[in-house]
């Protein structure tokens, strides 16, 4: 994308930075980048690269740890979606898209089918609704774990979350993006054929 | 008993068809067919038992605090019944794997569909408690919708299922208010306990009427029966067992069961035959014109289900065995001749008469069991069509019927001889128009049909006739659903000879005038060309759907103004209307007790106060920041100070998750800011500002007020502290978490199935249905894209991704 701020004018003053000098000269995320809001910044890019994986695994140790300590499905669901949030402002809708790891629809459904069946499951062997089977074991490495099925809830909630939060930035933020992207392409294409009628 | 595992054994063939289909193509209806034939098969089984007098029945609970239980009864009416549902249904599925290709669009949802369809039918013809019957009900009407709007990229197809949805489950919902007055008056909603002992007084008159209307609705009598003209839409299989078989005779089914203990209950009698007689003539008179087979087929269906329904719920036993009889010979005709219309349709890509000729030559085997079909719908003997109609004639001879007064029993036997002569001239039309050699038309090019296509109609036809010269095989049913009533000491059989007798002479007379019909039938045309086109009752059902879109439209035009201010305004206003007014009345009168001085704190920790400085800070700062963003950002730092807060109180998930929710909002909102103009518009002072700030001011005052009130107001400990023990047993230390995901998380389930909900309705809004093409856009150089055209379908790409 060739196309840089429109609206950044032409810097005057002799300690101005020349336009643009912040862009990246490598690749550090994995579509071809045009940031949600904008030129680009390698700050911001490499920030990214390194934040999303510890962002991802912090949510799923808030959605582990929740029952002990502060966090749950709910907070580790939030943090999750951040991640792909930070994708998409450094990166654009592309960016947001290669990211995703299902599509918003499919999370939702997800969540909602997992915590639906666990929500149900006790029914079948005579417990009463939602009813929480836990078990304690001894493992290796670990230590004593604890195996409970509100995990299997939580993480129900933590997908619906994704899913609403991805959903909501698709149409609020991707949506919108495209759209203006259209609107240019049309305004240029009009710009474009005005110019070439007279010849 | 078996029925209750057959019906979810459909369900469970529906889930497992899709893959199915997408394996075999349409192969897969002959396995789809198996829990049908399973259901005849078990039928067939109980018949001995039931025809001597001893129903089947099963329960299993579902709700027995309101009487809602899943019963299940099979007697001799849930017997004919479900041999038209399960083992004509069967037949048409056979029929429908050689109907489909493989490319046809949907198969495996089709095939699905109708599986679900033909389990809630089953259910609805054997469910003995009126709940069960609703929702089996309601569940074939949803089933229908799909069916009818099967081919969905047509515009005619879906106006078409959406006609069939709001006509027969919209008067669904005051069919289960009668359901409900009905078993409130009989103290029960076991059908059969009602029947037994029928209620009476104004509740139970008002519930039949109502009942009576769902009824109608579903078996598409006049003025209710456009919708299923228009229901033709669908592919000819679904027609074949939805429109002739099955689901409207839901209706007829419905009056023949409650006939029995109400018929005598005005205005019972003189509602079903009114209806029925008016829609057996003009279902009769409008086939007469059509030039569609199938639709000519539909307005018989039309007429032929006005006539059950006369003779179901006229309540005699010689009109009851009749309905049995006629029940199952429509069953049988109609399915054969759909199907006929279908092996047509098939072959040549047409089915208008005008366009079709000589099929008597290339198409024998079919044309005679067509033949045979055709002469049962028009009443020919030894045809079972002969034998039912025969039963009917008898039921309102005068002075046979003791239940009508004798001007009445004229009028509806000059009123079903009328019907019958135009149903013999229809039923010779349909069968000239569709075999016939018509000179003149240029004969059609096509290719012989497969024999295995052609053995569904040909056996349906086929047992037109058995069952015709045999009728002795059907008696016993009928029999044992009449002994409900009273036989005058000489109970009716259903035969073929009957000796010399009125109903054999009216049958001649019938068979004169419908030749005479068909012979003139230029002149029949000219005549109904000229007459005055009365009132259509397809323009009611517009009228009253624009009605309602009008009225929608213009109350949300005047609630939904579009402006913030005046939604935020209408809310705080309310508040401080109804719980503010109530709240000062309170502290005037007394009633609520100022809190004595000292257990007003300043500050726990000195922490607090700056936590509140910056609080109040940047909530003013908001307040006077003309650039949007800037005021985001200070509206979002107030946030973030409440979530200090909450962590010097000691409650630090409750911090996390408002931080996480603060961030997110915050981004959510800028991506929002970038289609809006940078600074707020500037309000002029005056009134309309003066009047915002007093209310703001006010709605603060009262909240603070309020939570000061309310928290010193405690009578009872507080129910936190014994939650500690209770986390501690259910082996979490987080207690907050613990309620979340453990003691109340059924709440917790509800308030995620909200999210998921609102995720998906602000999607749609924001998008308008086109969320999926922007993230599927796959290269970084975005496509022009035409708007206005959807994306390919989840469900399709999901097996690719």
């Amino acid at each position: 994308m060739s196309e840089v701020s429109d609206g950044g004018a032409a810097p005057t003053g002799a300690g101005t930075p020349p336009e643009g000098w912040e862009a990246p000269r490598e690749r550090w995320l994995s579509t071809v980048v045009s940031p949600a809001f904008g030129p680009r910044s390698v700050l911001l890019e490499v920030a990214v690269r390194l934040l999303v994986p510890s962002v991802l695994v912090f949510s799923v140790f808030l959605l582990v740890s929740g029952h002990d300590r502060p966090g749950g499905g709910f907070a580790g669901g939030l943090v999750a979606s951040m991640a792909f949030v930070l994708r998409y402002i450094a990166g654009g809708r592309h960016e947001l898209a290669a990211g995703m790891p299902l599509r918003p629809n499919t999370l939702l459904a997800g969540g909602l089918l997992l915590s639906g069946i666990t929500a149900g499951l006790p029914l079948f062997s005579g417990g009463a609704l939602l009813e929480v089977v836990k078990h304690t074991a001894e493992l290796p490495v670990f230590g004593k774990v604890k195996f409970a099925s509100y995990l299997a809830f939580e993480a129900g909630v933590f997908l619906i979350v994704v899913g609403l939060v991805l959903s909501v930035v698709a149409a609020l933020g991707a949506r919108m993006e495209a759209e203006e992207e259209e609107a240019r392409a049309g305004r240029r294409r009009r710009r474009a054929r005005s110019k070439g009628g007279p010849r | 008993m078996l029925l209750p595992l057959i019906i979810a054994l459909h369900a469970a063939a529906a889930a497992v068809l899709p893959p199915l289909v997408r394996a075999l193509g349409a192969r897969a209806f002959l396995a789809a067919s198996a829990p049908l034939v399973l259901a005849a098969a078990w039928a067939l089984a109980q018949a001995p038992a039931v025809l001597a007098g001893n129903p089947a029945a099963s329960r299993l609970s579902w709700v027995p605090a309101l009487g809602i239980d899943l019963d299940f009864r099979l007697d001799a009416l849930a017997l004919a019944m479900v041999l038209l549902v399960s083992g004509v249904g069967a037949v048409i599925f056979w029929y429908s794997a050689g109907y489909f290709r493989r490319s046809e669009r949907g198969l495996g949802r089709l095939a699905a569909t109708m599986t679900l369809f033909a389990g809630a039918m089953l259910g609805v013809v054997t469910a003995d408690n009126l709940f069960a019957l609703y929702i089996f009900w309601e569940l074939t009407s949803v089933t229908s919708f799909l069916l009818v709007g099967h081919d969905d990229r047509k515009e005619g197809a879906r106006r078409a299922a959406l006609q069939a949805l709001l006509t027969t489950a919209g008067l669904g919902l005051p069919m289960l208010i009668g359901f409900v007055l009905l078993g409130q008056a009989g103290g029960t909603y076991r059908i059969s306990e009602l029947v037994a002992s029928p209620p009476g007084g104004p509740a139970a008159t008002v519930a039949l009427v109502l009942v009576l209307a769902g009824a109608f609705a579903k078996s598409a009598q006049v003025p209710l029966h456009y919708w299923l003209p228009g229901a033709m839409v669908a592919p000819t299989p679904v027609s074949a067992y939805l429109h002739a078989a099955a689901m409207v005779k839901g209706g007829v089914y419905l009056v023949a069961r409650l006939a029995p203990g109400f018929a005598d209950t005005d205005p019972w009698r003189a509602l079903v035959l009114a209806f029925g007689l008016a829609t057996m003539l003009l279902g009769g008179w409008r086939a007469l014109r059509q030039d569609d087979l199938k639709l000519l087929l539909a307005y018989g269906t039309v007429s032929q289900l006005g006539f059950l329904m006369l003779l179901g719920g006229m309540g005699s036993y010689t009109s009851a065995v009749a309905a049995e009889g006629a029940l199952l010979a429509h069953g049988l005709f109609k399915a054969a001749l759909f199907m006929t219309v279908g092996v047509i349709d098939h072959q040549t890509g047409t089915r208008s008469i005008a366009a079709l000729t000589g099929l008597r030559r290339r198409m024998p085997v079919l044309a005679v069991a067509a033949g045979a079909a055709t002469a049962s719908m028009a009443g020919l003997p030894p045809l079972l069509g002969f034998v039912a109609k025969e039963a009917a004639l008898e039921a309102f001879l005068p002075g046979h019927a003791g239940e009508l007064p004798t001007w009445a029993s004229v009028a509806m036997l000059t009123g079903i001889v009328l019907a019958s002569v135009l149903t013999f001239a229809y039923s010779a039309r349909f069968w000239w128009g569709a075999f016939a050699v018509k000179p003149g038309v240029e004969e059609p090019r096509f290719h012989r049909p497969a024999a295995a296509f052609v053995a569904a109609p040909v056996a349906l036809g086929a047992l037109s006739l058995v069952f015709g010269a045999y009728p002795k095989a059907l008696d016993p049913i009928a029999q044992t659903y009449a002994a409900a009533y009273d036989d005058h000491g000489a109970p009716y059989h259903l035969a073929l000879w009957h000796g010399l007798s009125m109903p054999l002479l009216l049958t001649a007379v019938v068979i004169a005038a419908g030749a005479a019909l068909f012979h003139w039938r230029a002149i029949v045309e000219r005549v109904q060309e000229a007459m005055p086109r009365g009132p259509n009752a397809e323009i009611g059902y517009h009228f009253a759907v624009h009605a309602v879109y009008a009225v929608a439209l213009s109350v949300t035009r005047r609630l939904q103004t579009g402006s913030l201010p005046a939604y935020l305004g209408i809310i705080l206003a309310t508040m401080l209307a109804l719980p503010g007014v109530g709240l000062v009345r309170a502290l005037v009168i007394g009633d609520a007790p100022l809190p004595a001085g000292n257990d007003l704190r300043l500050w726990d920790s000195p922490l607090e106060a700056l936590v509140a400085v910056v609080m109040a800070v940047t909530a003013i700062a908001a307040l006077r920041e003309h650039r949007r963003f800037a005021a985001l950002i200070l509206l979002s730092a107030t946030g973030f100070a409440i979530a200090g807060l909450f962590v010097l109180h000691g409650a630090p998930d409750l911090a996390l998750t408002l931080v996480l929710v603060e961030t997110l909002t915050t981004v959510i909102l800028v991506f929002v800011l970038r289609r809006l103009p940078a600074t707020f518009s500037v309000r002029p002072p005056g009134w309309p500002k003066r009047l915002m700030v007093l209310l703001s001011g006010a709605a603060g005052t009262f909240v603070a007020l309020t939570l000061w009130l309310a928290t010193s107001a405690r009578t009872e400990p507080p129910v936190g502290a014994s939650y500690t023990g209770a986390a501690d047993e259910a082996g979490g230390r987080n207690l907050v978490n613990t309620i979340l995901a453990d003691f109340r998380a059924l709440d917790t389930f509800g308030e995620v199935v909200v999210l998921a909900t609102a995720a998906v309705a602000v999607a749609l809004l924001v998008l308008l249905n086109r969320r999926d093409r922007v993230i599927d856009e796959p290269a970084a150089e975005a496509p022009e894209a035409v708007p206005g055209v959807p994306g390919p379908p989840a469900d399709e790409e999901g097996s690719a991704r």
